[in-house]
């Protein structure tokens, strides 16, 4: 695959590459030839992406001073992205990453620029001088286009661009702009999948202050909030990745503090009301809980849940905070971390570790084992596991060196607001940022586990089938056997229960991969974590062959931390993924998924509120709710005109179901018939 | 001692307070026609065959009582909140709670609140002898004339109003529970007839629900045919509720 993507990055032009990458996604949205062929035409007179042998800060100042402008006067905030324009990448870029806004709150472009001054002269240096004089160009040239506008609050607005150049920013809402301009350069410049980081606490005083001496309301915070999330919502297929509403858009909320205390403010209420009333799929909201959260948080948080927008997301700080100091961060970035995109625990402002490098698929080397090993020698249960252990490690080997190969585009911005850059003189891309490890996410564990159980019981404990038959029945896709196919599926002990040796079974492989992965280094001279949540349950799949859980040719893997088994207690679910071992390199996000019907969360609210929260001292390490019922998916599947706005979760984000393919579709509702005990 | 069991539900919200484990005990005295658990209504292990799924098997296990302990246990953490912990349904549970013994003496040490779900159309020596162990009685309320009680649901209703009042004295029952079909508890003789006895009997909560068709493919499993009845209106459910309200009464309405 690395191979593939290598020599498309070679050997096609550059510029058509990212021309075609925004016709595509042109067309995912609005699914019309017609009008995708007029867009790709007006693309091809508007696209522009500077020349590659500038140093990448002077291609960005180009590229700055090129980007068309428009101001949009509806809109309470300035916020400019002109899809047509981009750099040329001769790499694989940088995306995946929040960047720290507090430090653009409280700094200046005349302060980064002293920095810039100080430093020796060489080319990071000089990159990042042109990048700032291009900020500033951006910045007169906003203000101009402003100027001639129509829009509300002109003054005030040019007044809060203008003092990014040499003011920290003071008020709520010039925070607020502050933050969308440096937000819409990063989506400029191509980095994509980026987040917004601990918006309450970054914002928590200035909201403070500007409520005490009158100049807002809680209500007007609220609107201005409000006006925020619409207009980062704006452009959502261009920014999305892979699938429509991935675009990685994710705010950090409450949140464990150094004292043990919780942290949580006003704001952080007033970020998911807002949320629940936007009803939008993206942004999307991320609430890190401990034992010490109030009820009502968690009760406002079901409330916003119930709409079925699919957010807030809990992180357990009380389970992450320990691992990622045992891990090696320091304590205070560890206690302030954000997450990548999704989930994926981030150092915020310390680092721009790619957290969504690739997925391990567990399955590959037990697929592989089968092929190649002469099944006939394999006599007992243990030498059937040490042989996929040989086979798994050899896979880990490999999928580290192909992450080697990946080189990474020099990346500027990135580099101005991550630390330890400037000090190294080093671009991100290089490894100048704190931390530089890399993060792997992965797939079909549950799938590998069910296996191995099915094949213990059904070859060596029970002797019912031989190793080498029941492999030839599997390699068959379970043609003509759906006696076996149905024995594999409906064997109730299997992955997301609560059962002591599926438990072991999974820490001994999340275990091995651990084990393995500490003797590897990726070539920034940072580690490779995983996590056990991914989003490629259907990607991946759909090159996988049939598996002893049951699974035949291409179907989906299970989603993230979930039971495949039809009506499993929350409870039992959560038992068991409390029960599973996080340290070490394994934290890379780790979310239980699970569905639930409105009318449940509605019926039973406060039972809810009472399982979420004893679930947080149970130990889970992340969890988000799928809130929808199979009958609502079914009749949008057919009618979907009439479910334009039905909001599903995907993997890490929400999506319009209406803007999913069919396989995700489809695969939603087999799971909302098996949470609600109807078969399927 | 063992017991009969065809299902355990890790948490159960609507049988009891907090969050909690519901065991299903098979086999039962009466035969509601809107029965919703159909496969446990004969002590005897009932065989299924689901043609969907082409899942065939057995409803019911015998189990020694004490080793539900273990199951029940598992969630021990959820039932911190509000008196969560473990609710006997059925079937009618009373029938095997003296084979319960030992797990109930186990469950009273680790201090675990137990509810039982019942009909208690049962004789009193076993409500009695339950009684000395369940902490809260869940009670249904279904038909109390005493001829259509018999007739209907193969009920005894004096034994039913002693029951009541053995537990009512010993401030056992937590809440009282009504099934509403049009075709039975809502005539109106029936709910006049509740209605009196919510007066004679205040307890802490009723719970009105209306029966559901769900059940039908687990008749279909075990070779039976569901009786449909017809849809009760929200209207009329409301009805009742404020029929019950005005007694002063909490009454809330579940869905089951």
């Amino acid at each position: 695959m690395q191979a593939i993507k290598n020599f498309i990055i070679k050997n096609v032009s550059k510029t058509f590459l990212a021309y075609m990458i925004l016709v595509y996604r042109y067309n995912r949205k609005y699914k019309n030839i017609l009008k995708t062929l007029i867009f790709s035409i007006k693309a091809l007179f508007h696209f522009y992406a500077p020349n590659k042998k500038l140093l990448k800060g002077t291609q960005i100042r180009k590229l700055f001073s090129k980007v068309k402008i428009e101001i949009n006067e509806e809109d309470r905030f300035v916020y400019n992205i002109d899809i047509f324009k981009t750099i040329q990448r001769d790499n694989r870029i940088m995306d995946n990453v929040t960047v720290d806004y507090s430090k653009i709150l409280n700094s200046s472009l005349n302060e980064m620029k002293k920095i810039n001054e100080n430093m020796k002269d060489c080319d990071y240096k000089n990159g990042q001088r042109d990048l700032l004089i291009g900020i500033e160009e951006y910045i007169d040239r906003e203000c101009k286009e402003i100027e001639k506008s129509n829009i509300n609050n002109k003054e005030k607005l040019i007044q809060y661009l203008k003092s990014i150049k040499d003011k920290k920013a003071i008020g709520f809402e010039e925070s607020i702009q502050r933050i969308l301009f440096f937000n819409q350069l990063l989506w400029q410049v191509g980095h994509g999948l980026n987040g917004l980081g601990r918006l309450d606490k970054i914002l928590g005083d200035k909201y403070e202050q500007d409520l005490k001496s009158g100049k807002i309301t809680r209500q007007d915070a609220k609107d201005m909030i409000k006006d925020f999330m619409k207009i980062i919502h704006q452009k959502f297929w261009y920014k999305s990745n892979v699938l429509m509403g991935d675009t990685g858009q994710i705010i950090i909320l409450g949140g464990k503090e150094l004292d043990g205390s919780y942290f949580c403010n006003d704001l952080t209420y007033i970020f998911i009301e807002a949320m629940e009333e936007v009803q939008l799929p993206d942004p999307k909201v991320f609430l890190r809980v401990t034992d010490k959260v109030p009820r009502d948080l968690m009760e406002l948080s079901l409330r916003c849940i119930k709409t079925g927008i699919g957010c807030p997301l809990f992180s357990n700080d009380d389970v992450i905070i320990p691992i990622l100091i045992d891990f090696g961060y320091d304590k205070q970035d560890a206690y302030n971390y954000v997450t990548a995109a999704c989930w994926e625990p981030l150092m915020v402002g310390k680092a721009v570790e790619q957290n969504n490098i690739d997925s391990i698929v567990y399955l590959t080397p037990l697929t592989e084992m089968l092929e190649k090993e002469d099944l006939d020698k394999i006599e007992t249960y243990n030498q059937f596991v040490c042989k996929y252990k040989e086979y798994l490690k050899q896979y880990i080997i490999n999928f580290v060196k192909e992450l080697n190969e990946i080189t990474w585009e020099e990346a500027p911005l990135l580099s101005l607001l991550t630390d330890d850059c400037n000090e190294k003189l080093m671009d991100v891309a290089y490894g100048g940022s704190k931390y530089n490890n890399y993060g792997a996410t992965s797939v079909s564990l549950g799938t590998v586990v069910n296996s191995l159980y099915n094949i213990k019981k059904f070859v060596f404990d029970e002797k019912e089938y031989s190793l080498k038959d029941i492999n030839e029945i599997r390699k068959n896709n379970f043609e003509n056997n759906e006696e076996l196919l149905n024995k594999l599926k409906q064997q109730p002990i299997r992955y997301g229960i609560d059962n002591e040796e599926i438990i072991d079974l999974t820490n001994e492989i999340t275990g091995f991969v651990d084990e393995v992965l500490d003797t590897q280094k990726n070539r920034l001279g940072g580690k490779i974590k995983f996590g056990f949540s991914a989003p490629t349950y259907i990607i991946k799949a759909g090159t996988s062959p049939a598996s002893f859980d049951g699974r035949k040719n291409g179907e989906a893997f299970g989603v993230h931390i979930s039971s495949d088994k039809p009506s499993v207690a929350y409870t039992e679910l959560i038992q068991f993924a409390s029960k599973l071992d996080y340290d070490n390199h394994r934290f890379n996000g780790n979310v239980i998924d699970f569905m639930i019907t409105p009318s449940f969360i509605e019926s039973n609210f406060d039972k809810m509120v009472d399982f979420l929260i004893l679930s947080i001292t149970l130990g889970f390490f992340q969890m988000q709710m799928n809130v929808t019922s199979s009958d609502i998916l079914i009749k949008a599947k057919a009618n979907p005109k009439e479910y334009e706005n039905l909001i599903v979760r995907v993997w890490g984000f929400s999506a319009y179901f209406n803007d999913l393919p069919e396989s995700y579709k489809d695969l939603l509702i087999e799971r909302a018939l098996k949470n609600e005990g109807k078969s399927y | 001692m063992k017991v009969r069991v065809t299902n355990i539900q890790r948490f159960s919200l609507h049988d009891g307070p907090g969050i909690r484990t519901t065991i299903f005990l098979k086999g039962c005295n009466l035969k509601c026609p809107w029965c919703a658990n159909p496969e446990n209504l004969d002590f005897k292990k009932t065989e299924y065959y689901n043609e969907t799924t082409m899942e065939k098997g057995c409803f019911g296990y015998d189990i020694e009582a004490v080793d539900l302990f273990e199951d029940i246990i598992k969630d021990k953490h959820y039932y911190k909140m509000n008196n969560g912990g473990v609710t006997f349904s059925g079937g009618e549970p009373l029938l095997q709670i003296k084979a319960l013994e030992p797990l109930l003496i186990k469950l009273k040490k680790e201090n675990i609140n137990m509810c039982v779900e019942t009909a208690l159309q049962v004789s009193t020596e076993l409500v009695e002898f339950a009684s000395n162990y369940i902490d809260e009685f869940i009670v249904d309320i279904k038909i109390l004339d005493k001829k259509m009680c018999k007739e209907i649901l193969n009920g005894n209703i004096e034994m039913y109003n002693k029951n009541v009042e053995l537990l009512i004295s010993k401030e056992k029952i937590e809440t009282f529970r009504i099934p509403l079909v049009n075709e039975y508890t809502l005539k109106e003789e029936n709910i006049k007839n509740i209605l009196e006895f919510l007066k004679k009997y205040k307890v802490r909560k009723v719970e009105i629900f209306k029966i559901h068709n769900l059940a039908e493919s687990k008749y279909k499993s075990i070779g039976k045919k569901m009786t449909k009845f017809s849809e009760v209106e929200d209207k009329k459910i409301k009805e009742v509720y404020d029929k019950i309200k005005k007694l002063n009464i909490n009454v809330e309405i579940i869905k089951i």
